[in-house]
């Protein structure tokens, strides 16, 4: 008793450890390696930065492929390791690499790995919103800069100190800069160069200690400032002398604030905003850190300027609330449901409540374990807890035992002493001490193979059959040392065994049923048998899906425009959009990230827009009954009249997850590796229509490589040793002019902004006006850049993915009206015949149709060595093949109802569906152990077969009827329920609750008669053998 | 033991539809709203246009000025130098001018006593203009050298440095809208020369004369010219605004009966703000004006998958 008290405080303190979160983390372990190039066009990325650090990652141990991508200015090589590998382990590998790499790279380019984070990661995102009348200091409104510095230099210092955040990035607004843009023209009159302005001002701009001198013994130091201050500190800078007068940066050159060449903007409302996300450190607490980080943001929200607010827009706990919440009713309602069963059934308070005391010790002591295993607590892990199954042993022995005391007692006729008691408890756990246990562990075997699953699934289903693997053996220890000795110290006075009116009703209806069963066995077992072939037909009709998608309440519109759209032109159409969104009432805010954040977590081009339409509460909507699919209709009305791009619904964490793992999504991704792109581009084009040709084959789509409209500067080699130009100063020059130069920074406090050198607006937008450019000569003259170069406008390459080391390009396809083996095999075939590759060139598969069938392999191998197993261990029971194939037969009988189930409230099948399938054979096991372990006992007391039967069917009928009601309701909340979270869970519980149902009832009226069948006919055989030999079956 | 069998042979199959499940889902293909064939054509209502910021406007007539940008240094008009020498050699008695001064024709620059004759005789100005250079101090002999150097700097000379690729495209006559980088003031000119020879820079030197009477154009300065290349009417321009290239050659979105449909057009010149359109579209063709990029995402944006 002290033990169980100690194990239960234990089990309430790491309660309080245990990390909460919605859903389990399917991510890999990966290590994003960012490099930041700017002004790299995707092919100088690819061949300057993206190969060198490829070259580098060969070897590491540990490491399953790597992938990059090549973009405009960003390098990303996404590491992949085997499952298991400590991420940070990973992180250190990678960084030893990186320390050899970071040589190989071009000056400027900026190397760093992604944060340390999972797809759970973006815990928390705001924005920054100043007010309309809020003023700055010198009395103008604040602007998209001005609130990015506040984000960069006031909030995120902070908020990256709070426990458990791992990095804070944002997306939108400027950085603020102080440009310097020389005119050429007065550059040309004062025969000065950009280079010239950049020497200049990187030779202007510092402070430097000089050491210290001692005077009388005292200590000066010396220090020699020279750090500019602002705008005005910028134009006195001198950058040469014209007769003795000095030309400073305001006379060749504008100086103002500028903006950087973003790559990345976001909209709130329809006005430009910045949005930060604050990113989880991988295994972290998620409830824990977002409410630190939410406090944390209030906190520092009362020290920002006057009018500027932070505001959280999404916040994960919001989810994990809700979620957890739904997990909490449904298991709170099972458990009530459970204990009225048991107050019902076993008509005595103490037993029930006993029996149910149970549940919350063995839940204590499952937080125990999932602490120590590292297991999360989420929708999966708990959500396929019932504790019907979990009382299932308890019931068992409980109810024996009150049948055992009351009878002694009654035979007595009086109270038992203490000893009594004990003696009875005990002899009472013995008898049913086999069925107790083997009804938990049966169910414990059908959970294993869920362990042996990897990847994806692995992820999602290896914590649930965990958790319910850990509670039911908590449980199982619990009902076999607590339970007894509790009934027996607990149960004191007098033990009534009221056979109370249900349990009188249902042997009174029991009885003929019964009795008609047992004339009409082979008819029945006919029926049962034809039953079950034919709902094994039905599941063949039945429409599939991998896992029900969690609903997590928010909305992601996955916006896609056409590749080459510039940022400002993606942003004002965004605009357009979220006016249009705004209408919706259900909406409580709409904003938007497009192109790639600061991290580059995740890299998008320009065309990409993540839309985040975050919905009010339900019981705010002008109908709050408006169901989620009419809902996204109605949003889909909206987009439709918004042109210009292409738009898919998808949720935050769904999102991040897909962009995490895959890479590809759809069903079967025909991956070409080789080197060129034409020639990739034509063979994707061709595969693509060859895939189109296969029978079953939907939505083929060749991964498009180029779009990106470029500008190409090809110099003339000739003409530029004439002048005597060397070619690095001519790409020097243009880079300056174009995209900026970075010369050094301007401090304010701890605040830092870069100084960047580039040409006038109106002078570098325009094609004509840079081939006008003017690159000064050595001899102080000029030639405009079109003379030394040829530019070009073309269509380049938008974006170069490799992976494990090779150029890829991707055909993706999906089928529809067969199935996806025989259809990747089909294709395989006709690649291989018809699509003629190069040498150097070659093939590759992937896709979900991959996951899918390791996923069945390992199932269809492992689910029949379970049930092996299963019939193993009842063999070893009862001793006897046939008894247990009658026990067996169950199992079948409780599918058919899972099946009925699914069909009435037309869910689909899926794997949760199929976890509740595993789950249902445990319990069916379960009824069928009770009534043949009670029939044979009374076998061997010498009573005969028919007499046996009924006796035994009908003395256990309330055990049985029992350990089924408690599983069935102990899910029936989780079937009916509608919160959020409730729609992954479904599944499970309808199968369970219509498999119980179908088997119990089968239970009860074909095995007695199967028994008999198969009793009676080895009777007639036992009594010829029996005369020859002993009879092997009553050794044991 | 033959339900045994028979429910491994029914649950390995079940599990193996229940995991074949995930192929419709990852099926989901993206709610496309209207599925666009790319060459085809697209009806957007008027809110929708006013919603997206697409101007429409009709295409017609315009006066294109085709325009060539060039740098170029101010200098003197060489016509308008003089260089006033002593006609008899002499000592310099006296010098009426400062260095900048302005002087009118026939002001008196200095006095001179001529050598032979003792003879003091004034030296005056033969042009209006200013003193750009003294070479003259009283109790000096004159020399060889000029003693005043009178610039009229009412008229300047620009010479607009000429690379190859433009060389042909200026000739004499063209008007020449003249700026200062520095200060904001303009002037208007001719091309009064184009010259025949390179110099080292391999550029040539066409010559603008501008009218200087604020003396504004100082010699020396650096400045832009724009040379007016072709001044047409054209029969036929759009807005430049309205031009899209879609696979590397130029379209134009034309709307009738509500719906816009892509003309590929073929350009002629181009002023920036208009652009004459040789073919591929008619006068009193209405055409989508400002932000007709709108239009390109939405008919190309099959093309917009997911990277």
């Amino acid at each position: 008793m002290f033990l169980v008290a100690a194990i239960a405080a234990l089990g309430i303190w790491n309660y309080q450890r245990l990390p909460i979160d919605a859903v389990p983390d399917i991510t890999n372990v990966q290590v994003q390696i960012n490099a930041r190039a700017p002004g790299y066009t995707p092919l100088e990325t690819e061949s300057r930065i993206t190969f060198p650090i490829e070259s580098e990652m060969g070897g590491i141990p540990g490491l399953k492929e790597f992938r990059s991508i090549s973009k405009y200015g960003l390098a990303q090589v996404t590491a992949v390791f085997e499952d298991g590998t400590d991420l940070y382990f990973a992180r250190q590998l990678v960084n030893e690499r990186l320390q050899g790499v970071r040589e190989s790279l071009p000056p400027g380019v900026d190397l760093e790995m992604g944060p340390a984070a999972t797809g759970l990661g973006e815990i928390l995102m705001y924005v920054l919103e100043a007010d309309p009348d809020a003023r700055k200091p010198d009395g103008t409104p604040y602007d998209a800069t001005d609130l990015r510095t506040i984000q960069d230099w006031s909030i995120r210092p902070q908020l990256r100190q709070v426990p458990g955040v791992s990095e804070v990035d944002s997306i939108g607004g400027y950085a603020k800069q102080f440009h310097v843009l020389p005119d050429p023209a007065r550059l040309l009159s004062y025969g000065l160069t950009l280079n010239d302005i950049e020497t200049a001002l990187q030779a202007n701009n510092g402070n430097i200690g000089a050491g210290y001198i001692e005077t009388n013994g005292e200590q000066n130091l010396v220090r020699v400032p020279g750090q500019l201050r602002g705008i005005e500190d910028l134009r006195n800078v001198v950058v040469a002398s014209r007769n003795g007068v000095p030309v400073r940066i305001g006379d060749v050159a504008d100086v103002a604030q500028g903006r950087p060449l973003r790559t990345g903007a976001s909209v709130l409302g329809t006005k430009q905003t910045v949005l930060s996300t604050a990113y989880m450190r991988v295994g972290e607490n998620s409830r824990t850190v977002s409410l630190a980080v939410s406090q944390k943001l209030e906190q520092i929200s009362k020290s920002l300027p006057k009018g500027v607010h932070a505001i959280t827009v999404y916040n994960r706990t919001d989810l994990v609330n809700r979620t957890i919440a739904t997990v909490q009713k449904n298991l709170l309602e099972g458990a009530i449901l459970v204990l009225v069963v048991l107050l019902l059934m076993l008509g005595n308070v103490r037993a029930a409540l006993l029996t149910a005391m149970v549940i919350p010790l063995s839940m204590l002591m499952l937080m125990t374990s999932m602490v120590q295993t590292k297991v999360s607590a989420n929708l999966m892990s708990l959500g396929a807890l019932d504790f019907g199954l979990i009382v299932d042993g308890a019931v068992i022995i409980v109810e024996n035992c009150i049948r055992r005391l009351a009878e002694k007692q009654r035979h007595m006729g009086r109270l038992l002493t203490t000893e009594e008691r004990l003696h009875e408890a005990f002899a009472g756990s013995r008898e049913v001490f086999t069925p107790s246990l083997i009804s938990v562990l049966v169910v414990i075997l059908v959970n294993l193979p869920l362990l042996a699953l990897t990847g994806v699934e692995g992820k999602m289903f290896r914590p649930m059959a965990l958790a319910v693997i850990l509670a039911l053996l908590a449980a199982l220890v619990l009902s076999l040392t607590f339970v007894p000795a509790a009934v027996a110290l607990v149960l004191r006075g007098k033990v009534e065994e009221k056979e109370n009116f249900i349990v009188r009703g249902a042997r009174r209806l029991y009885q003929p049923v019964f009795a008609f069963a047992m004339r009409r066995r082979l008819p029945i077992a006919v029926a049962a048998l034809l039953l079950v072939i034919g709902c094994g037909f039905l599941t063949t009709r039945m429409g599939t899906e991998f896992i029900p998608q969690l609903d997590e309440g928010d909305i992601v519109i996955l916006v896609a425009r056409i590749p080459g759209i510039g940022l400002e032109q993606a942003v004002s159409m965004q605009e357009g959009l979220q006016a249009a969104l705004q209408k919706h009432p259900e909406l409580k805010l709409v904003y938007s990230r497009t192109g790639t954040n600061d991290a580059a977590t995740d890299p998008m081009s320009p065309s990409e827009t993540d839309t985040f339409f975050i919905l009010k509460p339900r019981k705010e909507w002008p109908d709050p009954n408006k169901s989620k699919a009419q809902l996204l209709a109605d949003i889909d009305a909206t987009l439709a009249t918004v042109p210009g791009m292409l738009y898919e619904f998808s949720q935050p964490i769904e999102m991040r997850f897909n962009e995490l793992i895959a890479g590809v999504r759809a069903a079967l991704a025909v991956k070409i590796y080789g080197d060129d792109f034409e020639t990739l581009e034509r063979l994707s084009q061709r595969a693509a229509a060859l895939i189109r040709g296969v029978p079953g084959a939907e939505g083929v789509k060749a991964e498009p490589i180029g779009g990106l409209p470029t500008l190409t500067i090809s110099p003339r080699l000739e003409t530029l040793a004439r002048f005597g130009i060397p070619q690095a100063s001519l790409q020097q020059t243009i880079s300056t002019a174009v995209g900026g130069t970075a010369v050094g920074q301007i401090f304010e406090g701890d605040a830092r902004f870069d100084v960047v050198v580039r040409l006038p607006e109106h002078l570098r937008t325009s094609t004509s006006a840079l081939e006008r450019l003017p690159i000064a000569l050595p001899g102080g003259s000029f030639v405009p850049l079109a003379e030394l170069a040829d530019v070009r406008l073309a269509s380049g390459a938008n974006q170069i993915s490799r992976e494990n080391g090779k150029r890829r390009v991707v055909v993706s396809a999906n089928t529809s009206g067969r199935d996806l083996g025989s259809f990747v095999k089909d294709v395989q075939a006709k690649l291989e015949r018809d699509l003629k590759l190069p040498p150097g060139y070659y093939l590759g598969y992937g896709g979900t149709f991959e996951q899918l069938q390791s996923a069945t392999e390992r199932l269809s191998l492992l689910v029949p060595i379970t049930l092996l197993m299963i019939f193993l261990l009842l063999m070893m029971t009862f001793g006897s093949p046939v008894e247990a194939a009658l026990v067996f037969s169950g199992v079948p009988l409780a599918l058919t109802g899972g099946v009925v189930a699914l069909l009435l409230r037309g869910i689909p099948l899926s794997i949760t569906a199929g976890v509740g399938f595993i789950t249902l054979s445990g319990v069916a096991v379960l009824t069928g152990v009770v009534m043949v372990s009670a029939i044979r006992s009374r076998l061997e007391a010498g009573e005969d077969i028919d007499t046996a039967i009924r006796e035994g069917a009908l003395l256990r009928l309330r055990p049985i009827l029992m350990v089924a009601l408690v599983a069935a309701l102990g899910f029936l909340p989780m079937a009916l329920n509608t919160g959020t979270g409730a729609e992954v869970q479904r599944p499970l519980a309808t199968v369970v609750i219509g498999g119980i149902i179908s088997s119990t009832l089968l239970t009860l009226i074909v095995l007695p008669g199967l028994y008999r069948m198969v009793r009676g006919f080895r009777r007639r055989r036992e009594k010829v053998e029996a005369e020859l030999t002993v009879e092997p079956d009553h050794a044991g | 033991m033959k339900l045994k069998l028979s429910f491994l042979f029914f649950l390995a199959p079940l599990m193996l539809v229940a995991c074949g499940g995930s192929s419709p889902e990852a099926a989901k293909e993206p709610a496309e709203a209207s599925e666009e064939p790319s060459e085809a054509h697209l009806s957007l209502t008027a809110e929708q246009l006013k919603a997206a910021g697409i101007g429409l406007e009709t295409a017609g007539p315009a006066q294109i000025r085709e325009v060539l940008p060039l740098y170029g240094v101010v200098a003197p008009n060489a016509e308008r130098v003089r260089d006033v020498a002593a006609r008899f050699p002499g000592v310099i008695r006296s010098v009426d001018r400062k260095l900048g001064d302005t002087v009118r024709q026939g002001d008196l620059l200095a006095n001179i006593e001529s050598n032979e004759s003792l003879q003091v005789y004034a030296v005056r100005s033969p042009i209006s203009g200013v003193i750009s250079a003294r070479n003259a101090n009283p109790g000096e002999q004159t020399g060889d050298k000029p003693l005043f150097v009178v610039v009229d700097l009412s008229t300047v000379w620009v010479e607009l440095s000429l690379f190859a690729r433009d060389a042909a495209k200026v000739k004499a006559g063209q008007s020449v809208l003249v700026k200062s980088p520095v200060a904001e003031f303009s002037a208007q000119g001719r091309v009064t020369y184009v010259g025949p020879f390179g110099n080292s820079n391999q550029a040539l030197t066409a010559r603008v004369e501008v009218p200087n009477p604020d003396n504004r154009w100082a010699p020396g300065l650096y400045v832009t010219g724009e040379v007016t290349l072709a001044q047409k009417s054209a029969a036929l321009a759009v807005r430049s605004s309205a031009i899209q290239m879609i696979e590397d050659r130029p379209v134009v979105f034309v709307q009738s009966n509500g719906q816009f449909r892509t003309h590929a057009v073929t350009l002629g010149k181009t002023d920036g703000e208009r652009t004459e359109v040789l073919q591929g579209l008619s006068v009193g063709d209405i055409y989508a004006a400002a932000n007709s990029y709108v239009i390109k995402a939405e008919l190309r944006k099959s093309e917009a998958e997911e990277d």
